[in-house]
């Protein structure tokens, strides 16, 4: 029969069956639906290791890889498996045994290297001996372990850099059982079609007739009698075509003098490690895509990686990030718990969900995961190189994370009743046997999308602080509980990306500038709001006391954020809840840690981004008031409580308050600064970082003395001046107290009606700080100085020392900039 | 692959202060998986130092250690071949090879180890191997010159042994090797 089955021309090309919409298979098989039954060698496909199906790939070209594979492994093997009894070929006849005895110290030496591998094979018999005790009748086998082991302690060889790490042999488990899988079912296969496995061999060139030929060779005496059973059942099949393509493909599969021949045999059982390899070392690598499990194993962030965190502590993060933009309460909860994505997610990651799922849900699974494509996207490239997770960059990695958002979600009403993170941990590292699979793998897919467009077209994620790692962690976990904010303290942007974003911010602004002033002023609030907002969203994380240039950053956008809320309530733009709850929050007192106030701040300012939605606010001039009135002993919280009035006092007052003459800073243009007050022309970008070392000095200033400010509120305007004073220790002068005192006076009778007055006020001083304070490096320096004088004048003083010399300059820059202002406040009052 | 190391007659601290350091800086525990001693030691130290590099150690008794629960002659099996130890001391004339036959046929085992000669050497024979590791310290013999720190060590692998032998010539370590097979259960082949 094999002679009948062949087609006339005997030339291998034509007889070569192709896989879709060959000569022999009637219709087109879809991708998706070949090799159902074999999933090994689905999944040796999907990985990378044999050449994916296409209209152009035939059975040749896939047993030429398949035995491409194997040599390799076997020339691997050969190489770093070390049997020391063995003498090398070709090595000089006496074996130079002082390097050579079982004793020598030498590592390079055969015995070296045995001992070494000895000791890998140690460790990695620990995990063995423990994999998969439930289906121990096939995993706990001596051959199984002995073929596992091999094939980990060749891969751990291979690649020294990573060594073995529980959790490999986890990974390698499932890809040798579906090898074994799709041996057992070709083996099926072939004693139900016993007929048609005979080797073309035989087919070629034996024309004889069916039945005696498969006498000859193939049929022992138990299948002839299933042969005569058959025939009495009816329908015998006389011809490859007439099969099912998908046995006709594992017949050409399976042909013994194919392609490569006896290697090339796509599911042999002799084969079985070295394909269990290549597909271990395929999934390890990620085939150059973006996701390799490799990585998941190391501890040192990843060459090119964006946040320098190890990968699966970014993955877990990118991870925690989906979450948010899908569950945000779940997420939030569980921030607020401090379970930290990684707790659970290590394991999630590094075993591909191994522990969570029995075998045969694990390779529903895997069968997702797999499918996936695994290729580095290429927006990425182009963009921002700060932007999105590399878990993110392929869809394999996003289908990952999503599966595991599935999962958190799948458990969700079990974590949110947790109250303590013990408990929560304890549901987490124990998911539920009984899930449903198909739903989970849909949920997934349908995250997987949301993934895709989410996290790439958004702005640049929040990036995990884990500048020193565990440190950090520890530190980022005590954010929390210290200020009870359920925003996440991970995230912290690198300052080039903020600082870009600002510059955008700005010239958008810019351009809305151009139109009228009166416009202009309410739309510059506003655009100042969405600024801050951005940068809300950026600068959430707290500034640690090591990278106090980026914390200064911070705080002062913090600042300025506040100040820009407040200005733009006064101005009765619609409910800025950001504000609101800004005060809100920045009533908490937030204990008398230096770095908190920055953290309480900028948590303040995000939790007020995170929940603008949900407040309303009536009135928002009175509940600035009322939260003014409220205890602000932190700048921060200062900050927070501003009023618009303040603000306005401040803005006049600062220039005024400075008693300071203008130092002859080197590099300090204020002197003739003056003569330039009354220009208009603002360079917008300049303007934004003056505004915000305006607002932070007058921010400052004002923290220094909340109590006065408070009265200061009430009416009085001549005492928040003396506090500032009280700041400028080096020189006081009461007249230009005394005339701040009065122009705040004065600001404060203006009253509402005033508001125009007062932004386009703001906004020449702006520019006009603008132009005064041109080097940005000052600015935080000011920052800086002003903040150790804030910290002087709060509890803790432990940074003090350290910061006296910048506290110096600060000071002549800030003071030489608050007189500039205060000209400009005495033209403005003028007018 | 079973390592088994053989010495002795270290006269510690009588006639020597310590096993050379050359030696002891290959002797690193992990690698051997039993040591045979053929005895004096001749101290308490000596015998827990080796108990370091090894947990599985037989000693037999020597005419000068001090602890004299040590057994005359020993005899244990590691993989297939049966191993002997004695002191030698006891078989007179000291190293003839024929009366150590004598010996070994009387403990049936393939591989004879004894000392007290303090000189290394090794013998085939039709009923075995009969191997001397000599002095680990090179201690002095009244019955040998020029004694050289020597021990033994036996790679042990199916029916084969390996015989290193690790003698300090003038400083230097220098390494020697010998085969034997076993064919069958009961003859050990030549």
């Amino acid at each position: 029969m094999p002679p009948a089955l062949l087609d006339p021309p005997l030339s291998e090309t034509s007889l070569v069956p192709y896989l879709i919409s060959g000569t022999i298979s009637q219709e087109p098989v879809p991708e998706s639906r070949l090799f159902e039954d074999l999933r090994g060698l689905r999944w040796r496909i999907n990985l990378g290791v044999l050449p994916p199906c296409s209209s152009l790939t035939s059975i040749d070209d896939l047993r030429r890889a398949t035995a491409n594979s194997r040599r390799r492994y076997a020339s691997l093997r050969g190489q770093l498996l070390v049997d020391p009894h063995i003498t090398k070929d070709g090595s000089s006849s006496p074996p130079n045994l002082v390097m050579d005895n079982p004793l020598s110290q030498n590592p390079n030496s055969t015995w070296g290297r045995f001992f070494q591998n000895a000791e890998l094979e140690r460790m990695v018999d620990q995990d063995l001996s423990r994999l998969y005790p439930e289906h121990g009748f096939y995993f706990q086998t001596k051959g199984c372990q002995g073929i596992l082991r091999r094939i980990l302690l060749l891969w751990c060889l291979k690649h020294p850099e990573c060594g073995y790490r529980q959790g490999m042999h986890e990974l390698l488990a499932p890809l040798f059982y579906v090898l074994q899988d799709d041996v057992e079912h070709h083996s099926e296969v072939r004693k139900l079609h016993e007929d048609h496995f005979t080797d073309r061999f035989d087919g070629l060139f034996c024309q004889e007739n069916d039945i005696s030929y498969s006498f000859d060779f193939i049929k022992s005496p138990d299948l002839l009698n299933d042969e005569i059973d058959s025939h009495g059942e009816g329908v015998k099949i006389k011809s490859l075509d007439e099969l099912d393509p998908k046995i006709q493909t594992i017949v050409l599969l399976s042909d013994a003098y194919g392609a490569e021949g006896e290697l090339g045999i796509v599911l042999s059982e002799k084969f079985i490690e070295h394909d269990a390899y290549c597909m271990f070392e395929a999934l390890m690598n990620g085939a150059r895509g973006s996701v390799a499990m490799a990585d998941f194993f190391s501890y040192s962030p990843v060459a090119g990686s964006h946040t320098g965190l190890p990968p699966v502590i970014e993955a877990s993060a990118a991870l925690y990030h989906l979450l948010s933009h899908v569950d945000s309460s779940l997420y939030s909860h569980l921030v607020e718990l401090g379970v930290e994505p990684q707790y659970f997610a290590l394991r999630w990651l590094r075993v591909l969900f191994g522990r969570e799922f029995s075998l045969d849900n694990l390779l529903i699974i895997w069968d997702e995961i797999f499918l996936s494509d695994n290729s580095e996207m290429e927006k990425h490239v182009e963009d921002n190189a700060d932007t999105g997770f590399r878990l993110f960059h392929s869809s394999r990695g996003r289908f990952i994370s999503a599966i595991a958002v599935a999962m958190l979600l799948h458990i969700r009403s079990s974590l949110l009743a947790t109250e303590n993170p013990t408990t929560c941990l304890q549901r987490l590292l124990s998911f539920p046997e009984d899930t449903d699979i198909k739903k989970l793998i849909e949920k997934a897919k349908s995250l997987q999308t949301l993934a895709l467009s989410s996290e790439i077209s958004s702005s640049t994620p929040m990036l995990i602080e884990y500048n020193k790692g565990k440190s950090v962690v520890a530190r980022s976990i005590s954010i929390p509980c210290e200020s009870g904010s359920p925003k996440t303290p991970n995230s912290l942007l690198p300052d080039n990306s903020y600082w870009e974003e600002k510059w955008r911010v700005v010239h958008s602004a810019e351009e809305l500038k151009q139109d009228g002033v009166e416009k202009q002023v309410p739309s510059q609030k506003k655009r100042w709001t969405e600024k801050v907002k951005l940068s809300l969203k950026r600068t959430e994380s707290e500034p640690s006391s090591s990278t106090i240039k980026s914390g200064k950053k911070e705080s002062k956008a913090s600042v300025n954020r506040s100040l820009l809320e407040d200005l733009s309530k006064k101005l009765g733009s619609e409910g800025d809840t950001e504000k609101l709850g800004c005060h809100e929050v920045g009533q908490q007192d937030d204990g008398s840690d230096d770095s908190n106030n920055y953290d309480a701040d900028d948590r303040c300012l995000s939790k007020n981004i995170s929940s603008e939605n949900s407040f309303n606010s009536a009135s928002p001039p009175n509940e600035i008031k009322d939260l003014e009135n409220e205890n602000i002993s932190q700048k921060s919280s200062v900050g927070s409580n501003l009023s618009v009035d303040e603000i306005n006092e401040i803005s006049h007052s600062s220039p005024i308050d400075s008693p300071l003459p203008i130092s002859d800073h080197p590099e300090n243009n204020l002197s003739p600064a003056p003569g330039r007050n009354n220009d208009s022309t603002g360079n917008l970008a300049t303007i934004s970082r003056d505004i915000k070392l305006n607002k932070f000095q007058w921010l400052w200033k004002f923290g220094r003395n909340k109590a006065e400010l408070l009265s200061e509120k009430r009416g009085r305007a001549s005492e928040p001046v003396k506090p500032t004073n009280n700041f400028n220790n080096n020189q006081s002068n009461t007249a230009p107290s005394s005339t701040a005192g009065e122009h705040c006076s004065s600001v404060n009778f203006k009253g509402d009606s005033a508001d125009q007055n007062v932004m386009g006020t703001l906004r020449n001083i702006g520019q006009s700080m603008l132009e005064h304070i041109q080097d940005y490096v000052f600015v935080q320096q000011v920052i800086e100085s002003a903040f150790q004088h804030e910290r002087g004048q709060g509890a803790s003083l432990d940074n003090n020392m350290s910061k006296n010399v910048l506290v110096g300059k600060g000071q002549v820059t800030a003071m030489s900039a608050l007189t500039e202002l205060r000209k400009i406040s005495n033209l403005l009052s003028e007018m | 692959m079973v390592l088994v190391l053989a010495l002795g007659d270290m006269h510690i601290p009588h006639r020597a202060p310590d096993i050379p350091a050359k030696f002891k800086s290959m002797l690193v525990p992990g690698k051997i998986q039993h040591i045979i001693c053929t005895g004096n030691l001749c101290i308490k130290e000596v015998h827990d130092y080796l108990k370091t590099l090894c947990p599985d150690l037989h000693i037999t008794r020597g005419e000068y250690d001090e602890d004299s629960r040590y057994p005359e002659t020993k005899t244990l099996t590691i993989g297939q071949f049966k191993l002997g130890l004695c002191h030698g001391h006891q078989v007179i004339p000291w190293g003839d090879l024929d009366s150590l036959a004598m010996l070994q046929r009387q403990l049936d085992v393939d591989i004879l180890v004894t000392g007290h000669t303090h000189q290394f050497t090794a013998y085939k024979h039709e009923g075995g191997v009969v191997i001397n590791p000599g002095s680990a310290t090179g201690a002095y013999s009244s019955i040998t010159y020029d004694v050289n720190p020597s021990f033994v060590l036996m790679d042990i692998d199916a029916l084969r042994v390996v015989v290193y032998v690790y003698e300090l010539i003038d400083g230097e370590v220098k390494v020697d090797k010998i085969d034997f097979k076993k064919t069958s259960t009961s003859v050990p082949a030549l």
